[in-house]
Formats: structure tokens, C-alpha cells, sequence
């Protein structure tokens, strides 16, 4: 093989090795409840009860199930059975602007590490720091308008109901 | 190819050792990485990294003729023609959630966050909504503060809290973390119904709490003879700060003689409680609420 042609190789290589994790992600699509992995250790004032981590981190992984299917599918109705209040309003609110405006968000969900940094002495009440690891595509019909690979931070405020817990606040934060 | 040509490269190929082989494939990728880079610094809008919610923002967009702008985030979705060739225009009631934005334009992405405005309003949990007096420690105040657009507020704020009752007032002042201010209050030494206020900035949140007399400080009785049998009366029960002990709190009385024991539960009405216990010629009657045991009468009936 010719310098030139070595040299073409090695673009080529480089190229695949570059584009290679995007086309492996997607296989990653499930439809099952992303992985939560919960610190309680920083909690406070009242300290997480063993079953309150698990109910917490069962009921978090599954409102961020619903929340990339109803993101994806347009359909608000997917959220009731996880959030409450200003999340539910506002992820309602936004379906709805999606579906008028022919959007929609694909989340491929490839975990959270979350910390639990404040639960209410009554115990009613539960703030989470996420890290999320995301593949995110925002979608207008089928054509592909944006599309990265990244970690987010999230602070989400829990809530408990008769029996789980429901997110009733979830943003989005440049850093915690 | 000339044989010139073949023999260069040959020459070229023999004289080429591993290490400049090496050389000339890193160049390669690093020739492919900055590409990469050229072409992603081309995608990029400028935008800043973080805008105040309910404020708009100004996207430059460059080029000439028409685009599809899109916006996608929390609560939002905006798909819409805009001109190229000036500024695109976002007004604050686009960016009123807090939380990540992605801006798309012409081929060209980017992403932002929108924090939350000043405090505008408290969730305020205040618990029990019922609690002994004079007790440290016992009432809490958690706070949430948002903004107008019920947006988290991050930033650190002082959160003041104020129990008050029967004009006296404790006040304690915390800063919020993350969004949340908590505070644990002793219930004052009168019973009373209490305010308990949570403030920050302009906004304010009351809530009250009942407090009631504790557990009784002590409790003395009186026994006398009825038609029925023994009538036993408590004087007015008060907790140790002299506050009556609520009305509906058990008493138990008991008498004891050589038949057996007999024990009436009765509840203070009007600050005391009484009770009718069998006739008895020699019994040990005492009276207790909770952990709180009351005197002793040794009945003779004479």
C-alpha cells in the first residue's frame, strides 16, 4: 500500500471510530425502566428509610420511562401515573406544543446516578440530584433536527402519594 | 506512472521508517478530528449559556432568505419561518421553564439553559398541625421557593420563619440550598393557636398550628360517698406550664379491695374528669393519664 493510501485508511479508521458509538446506541432502545443507581448518604434532615431508597429509585426509573414515551409518542397520558403538579403540567403542556408543531423528542436512556440531598422531616417530601446519561434527538415527523449524546444534571423534587412516589418538579441545571 | 514516478515512490516507500509511518497516520486523524471540529463549530448558534427565565434572547442568523427555526424544551416546542440575515427573536413567554433548551436553525444547533427568576412564591409544609407546648423541637417548617413562572429557585435565599403565639414570637432565618429552606421551632410555653409564617423576598406563606397543653404536670383527686357507690373528681388538670390539659384526654381511675380490681376510663370535660367507681368498705383508689400518676385515697367506709 502507497503513503497516500495508508494515509486514506487512517482517515477512514478514524472516521468509523468517530461515527461507530452513535450507530451502537441505538441498539440501546428499550422499553424497559432506565437504571437508577440512589445515594442516600447526603440526605438529610431525616434519614432515607431501605425501603423508601428502593421505592424512590423503582418509582424514579419508571416516571423517566414515562416521560420518554410521552415525549416520543406525543401522549400526555402516559405521565399521570408518575408525575403531579408543575412536572405534570408542564410536560403536559409541552406535549401538546409538540403535537401542534409536528415535533417530537426521542430519549435513548442509558442511566441515572442519582444523589437524594434533601428529604423533609415529616418525610413527604424528597429532592434528587440526577446525573443522566442521555442520547437525545429532537425529531420534526422522521427528519433528525438534532441529535447529541450527554450527560444532564437534573434536580427533581418527589413527592409522596397513597403508594409511590410522584415527581412533582424536574429541571433541567448547568451544574449542581 | 512514468518509471520516474514508480521509482520515487518505491524509494519513497523503502525510505519511510515506523516511526514517521506513525507520524503521517496521526496527522491523518488529527486532519479527520479537526474537520470534525470545523464542521461542529459551524453548527453551532450563539447563544448564551444560560438565560433568567421569562426573559426573551436574541439569536443571531446569519445567511439570507428563509429558515425553520425550532426550539424544544420543558413545557415547550416551537417550530416556526423565520427570515435569515438578522435576529431571531425568542420572547420571555418561550422561555418561561426552567431547564434545558435545544435551538435548531438552518442546520445549525444549539443548546441553553433557562434558570429560574426571583422568589415569587412558597410551598410551605409546616408540621404537626397539632403539638404539645413547650416542647423543643417539635415544629417544623420546610420551605420551597419558586418563581412567578413556578420555576425552583437554586440560588441561595434567606427564608425567615416566624412561630408566633399569644404575641410571643420566635423567629430564625436560614438560607435555602438547592431550592428548599428547613427549620425546627420549640413550641411555646402557652397554649394557644400559633402563626407560623415562612417568608422570602416578597413573598410569604402563613400556617397554623395548634398548640396544646402537654402531658398533665400532676394530678390530685377527691373521693366522696354517692347512692351509687364511690364518686371520684379530678381538681382542673394542667400541664407544667399551667396550661389545661384538653378537654377528651383519658383518666384512668382504679380501685383495688379484696374483690378485685376495677378501673373506669373517663374523659376530662371542662378541665376535669370524674368517674363513678363500685361501693367498696376497704379499697386503694388512684388516678393516672398517660405516663402521669396521680395521688392515692385509701377509702374506709365508716
Amino acid at each position: 500500500m502507497t503513503i497516500f493510501g495508508r494515509i486514506a485508511l487512517a482517515m477512514a479508521l478514524a472516521a468509523l471510530a468517530l461515527l461507530a458509538p452513535s450507530q451502537k446506541m441505538d441498539s440501546v432502545l428499550a422499553a424497559t425502566a432506565p437504571s437508577v443507581s440512589l445515594n442516600v448518604a447526603q440526605a438529610g434532615p431525616r434519614q432515607v428509610e431501605e425501603t423508601t431508597q428502593q421505592a424512590v429509585a423503582r418509582d424514579y426509573a419508571a416516571a423517566w420511562q414515562a416521560m420518554a414515551e410521552a415525549l416520543d409518542q406525543n401522549r400526555a397520558d402516559l405521565l399521570a401515573a408518575n408525575f403531579i403538579g408543575t412536572a405534570d403540567e408542564k410536560l403536559t403542556a409541552g406535549i401538546a406544543e409538540q403535537r401542534k408543531a409536528g415535533l417530537h423528542q426521542h430519549i435513548v436512556d442509558k442511566g441515572h446516578s442519582v444523589d437524594a440531598v434533601f428529604y423533609s422531616p415529616e418525610g413527604s417530601a424528597m429532592e434528587l440530584h440526577d446525573s443522566a446519561r442521555l442520547e437525545l434527538q429532537v425529531l420534526d415527523g422522521t427528519k433528525v433536527i438534532h441529535s447529541e449524546n450527554a450527560t444532564v444534571r437534573y434536580v427533581a423534587l418527589l413527592t409522596a402519594a397513597e403508594n409511590s412516589w410522584k415527581v412533582r418538579m424536574i429541571e433541567a441545571v448547568p451544574q449542581f | 506512472m512514468t518509471n520516474d514516478a514508480i521509482d520515487f515512490e518505491q524509494e519513497l516507500s523503502a525510505d519511510v521508517g515506523p516511526v514517521t509511518k506513525a507520524i503521517v497516520i496521526c496527522a491523518g486523524i488529527l486532519f479527520v478530528v479537526c474537520c470534525l471540529g470545523l464542521y461542529g463549530f459551524a453548527n453551532e448558534l450563539n447563544v448564551p449559556a444560560t438565560v433568567t427565565a421569562g426573559n426573551g434572547l436574541s439569536v443571531p442568523a446569519s445567511g439570507s432568505g428563509e429558515a425553520t427555526l425550532y426550539l424544544a424544551g420543558p413545557g415547550t416546542a416551537i417550530k416556526r419561518k423565520v427570515q435569515l440575515g438578522g435576529n431571531v427573536q425568542l420572547t420571555g413567554d418561550d422561555l418561561q421553564n426552567a431547564g434545558r433548551y435545544v435551538i435548531a436553525l438552518d442546520g445549525n444547533t444549539a443548546s441553553f439553559y433557562v434558570t429560574a427568576a426571583p422568589v415569587h412564591a412558597i410551598a410551605f409544609l409546616a408540621r404537626p398541625s397539632r403539638v404539645p407546648a413547650d416542647t423543643p423541637n417539635v415544629v417544623t417548617g420546610t420551605a420551597f421557593l419558586f418563581d412567578r413562572y413556578q420555576n425552583l429557585v437554586l440560588e441561595p435565599q434567606p427564608v425567615k420563619f416566624e412561630l408566633e403565639v399569644n404575641g410571643q414570637t420566635v423567629t430564625r432565618t436560614e438560607t435555602s440550598k438547592d431550592g428548599v429552606a428547613y427549620t425546627k421551632l420549640d413550641s411555646s410555653k402557652k397554649e394557644g393557636t400559633a402563626q407560623f409564617v415562612a417568608s422570602s423576598g416578597s413573598a410569604s406563606v402563613r400556617r397554623v398550628v395548634q398548640e396544646v397543653a402537654s402531658d398533665p404536670c400532676n394530678i390530685r383527686m377527691t373521693a366522696q360517698r354517692d347512692p351509687r357507690g364511690i364518686l371520684v373528681r379530678t381538681d382542673p388538670i394542667r400541664d407544667c406550664a399551667g396550661n389545661p390539659v384538653p378537654d377528651g384526654t383519658i383518666v384512668t381511675f382504679t380501685s383495688t379491695d379484696s374483690r378485685g380490681k376495677n378501673t373506669v376510663d373517663a374523659r376530662i370535660k371542662r378541665g376535669i374528669a370524674q368517674a363513678q367507681l363500685p361501693a367498696s368498705n376497704d379499697a386503694t383508689i388512684s388516678v393516672a393519664s398517660g405516663v402521669v400518676v396521680g395521688n392515692e385515697i385509701k377509702w374506709r367506709n365508716e
